[in-house]
């Protein structure tokens, strides 16, 4: 066993930094001519993806790609309200009738909210998955995004702990997580500063639905830059 | 009590029907929005609903004209309380029948109905019997009791007011705004915050040249991130190598926990790789 897994959270973490501060220093952004990591590894060059894609919150809404590795069969997709779990596979009402099964792996990066573990899904929720058709019928998903949520929307009230946001002639309450909700005005780097927004406002909100009370964790709101302000 | 509030049911009545009235004569969204509603499936035309409502809406003006000018007949107040009964009626088949289009009843929304849409059209029956039923002109009745007829009216504004969906948006941003105004921003404390959020990092390491140069090793999301004495360790899970020799690793990167694109503009990025099940170093990336 190694010496990262037998200690608690706090010991491995303390390894993992040892071994994160251990490693090479790469300054600068822009694009590197050949990669550093070559050796016989999927893709060519997209960022934070499975073979199939993408995983990041904003990955969901991207059209689907072809499959980067010509042995990955082509990507299949489920959404729908989740009615049951059975161990890794979940049942999954479509919003069209249909049914599907989708099986969770280890290696199935799960979003709700933050990137998170099967552990976290629960029945009720909202699915959208990515994933391979295999022969058993089930969809083995690379990549599960829990309850998301992507709405252009319109700030129409500021409180402590939430906003109100209409979309369309719908009026939605978005919960403000605390250390967790980021905003970004103009399409500068998210911070944690929300005192700009403004009622009245344009956002586009990510977030996750919350099936309970029908209201939104917002992960990110994102704003254009008031009239006059500095970017 | 209840012979003022006869009295006064048909000036409340010609409150509720005048603006409903005059949105679906006037409104200029009604030809476009009548194909939605649920009067175009009842009327199993879309071309015949503009005009079905632009003549309810003026047998609703008419009506709230009628009623607090002629109290001496009951005909307006029956005829009141008849519309109301034939909303409700409609109200129950647009729920069952079209439960997603809008109903109409006031043409300026685009919405389907509510509790409010049920209410309002019981205040215009209720309102309707009452109108029928009133013994003396409203006038004659505020006149000899006007501290209680101006309270009886305002109390009836108010949950008229809070009954009309439509009302209810205008007033409550204009107030939200005041109170922001008054009592200051209610997040203005996040400000102050120093802290990067975790989003602004990966958005600053997903521009950096450590991680093109990891990307094509990693399989995952991030998986977690904690900040350790001024760094901000992020770590996802790869896959290192090809075929046979593929092996799970993590990747970890730790970035300057201040940093963000807006403050700098050439980031240091430290990345390693290890093995997933062992820990070992896997290798130096250049």
């Amino acid at each position: 066993m190694s010496a990262y897994r037998t200690g608690g959270p706090l010991d491995r973490r303390r390894f993992l930094t040892a071994a994160a501060l251990r490693g090479a220093t790469v300054i600068g952004t822009g694009v590197v001519g050949t990669g550093a990591l070559g050796a016989g590894v999927l893709g060519t060059g997209v960022v934070g993806a499975t073979a199939l894609g993408a995983v990041d919150a904003d990955a969901a809404f991207a059209a689907p790609i072809r499959p980067l590795d010509p042995a990955v069969a082509e990507s299949a997709f489920a959404e729908g309200r989740i009615t049951g779990i059975d161990h890794d596979v979940l049942r999954v009402a479509g919003s069209y009738g249909d049914h599907f099964r989708v099986r969770v792996t280890g290696a199935t990066s799960v979003w709700k909210a933050r990137a998170t573990t099967a552990a976290d899904i629960e029945t009720g929720d909202g699915l959208y998955a990515r994933g391979v058709p295999l022969p058993d019928g089930t969809l083995a998903a690379d990549a599960v995004w829990v309850n998301i949520v992507n709405l252009h929307a319109t700030i129409r009230g500021i409180e402590k702990a939430r906003l109100h946001l209409a979309h369309g002639q719908h009026e939605i309450v978005g919960n403000l997580m605390p250390e967790r909700t980021s905003a970004s005005y103009g399409g500068a780097s998210p911070t944690a500063d929300l005192s700009r927004l403004t009622i009245g406002q344009s956002a586009q909100v990510l977030g996750a639905w919350r099936p309970s009370d029908g209201s939104v964790d917002l992960v990110r709101v994102a704003v254009a830059p008031a009239a006059g302000s500095r970017r | 009590m209840s012979a003022l509030v006869c009295a006064l049911a048909p000036l409340l009545l010609a409150g509720v029907l005048g603006p409903a009235g005059a949105g679906k004569l006037f409104g200029r969204g009604v030809a476009r929005q009548a194909p939605r509603t649920a009067l175009a499936r009842l009327l199993r035309d879309g071309r015949r609903a503009a005009p079905a409502l632009r003549v309810l809406g003026a047998a609703e003006l008419l009506l709230a004209a009628a009623l607090p000018a002629s109290p001496a007949t009951p005909f307006p107040g029956v005829a009141a309380a008849l519309l109301g009964a034939a909303f409700l009626g409609y109200l129950g088949y647009a729920r069952a029948a079209a439960p997603g289009s809008s109903c109409g009843c006031t043409a300026r929304q685009d919405a389907p109905p509510t509790w409010r849409a049920f209410a309002r059209a019981a205040v215009v029956l209720a309102g309707g019997i009452a109108a029928a039923l009133a013994q003396q002109p409203w006038w004659d009745a505020a006149a000899r009791r006007p501290a209680a007829a101006s309270c009886l009216v305002l109390a009836a504004a108010a949950v008229l007011t809070g009954l009309t969906a439509d009302v209810d948006r205008r007033w409550r941003m204009p107030l939200r705004r005041l109170r922001l105004r008054i009592a200051g921003h209610p997040l203005a404390g996040t400000a102050a915050s120093a802290a990067v959020p975790l989003a602004a990092t990966v958005e600053l390491l997903e521009r950096s040249r450590a991680w093109q140069s990891a990307s094509r090793v990693v399989r995952s999301a991030l998986l977690d991130h904690w900040d350790d004495d001024g760094w901000r360790i992020l770590q996802f899970a790869g896959v290192y190598g090809g075929g046979a020799a593929a092996r799970p690793v993590l990747v970890l990167f730790a970035v300057d926990a201040a940093a963000s694109l807006d403050t700098v503009d050439e980031p240091a990025v430290r990345v390693s790789v290890i093995d997933a099940d062992s820990g070992a170093p896997v290798m130096a990336p250049a």
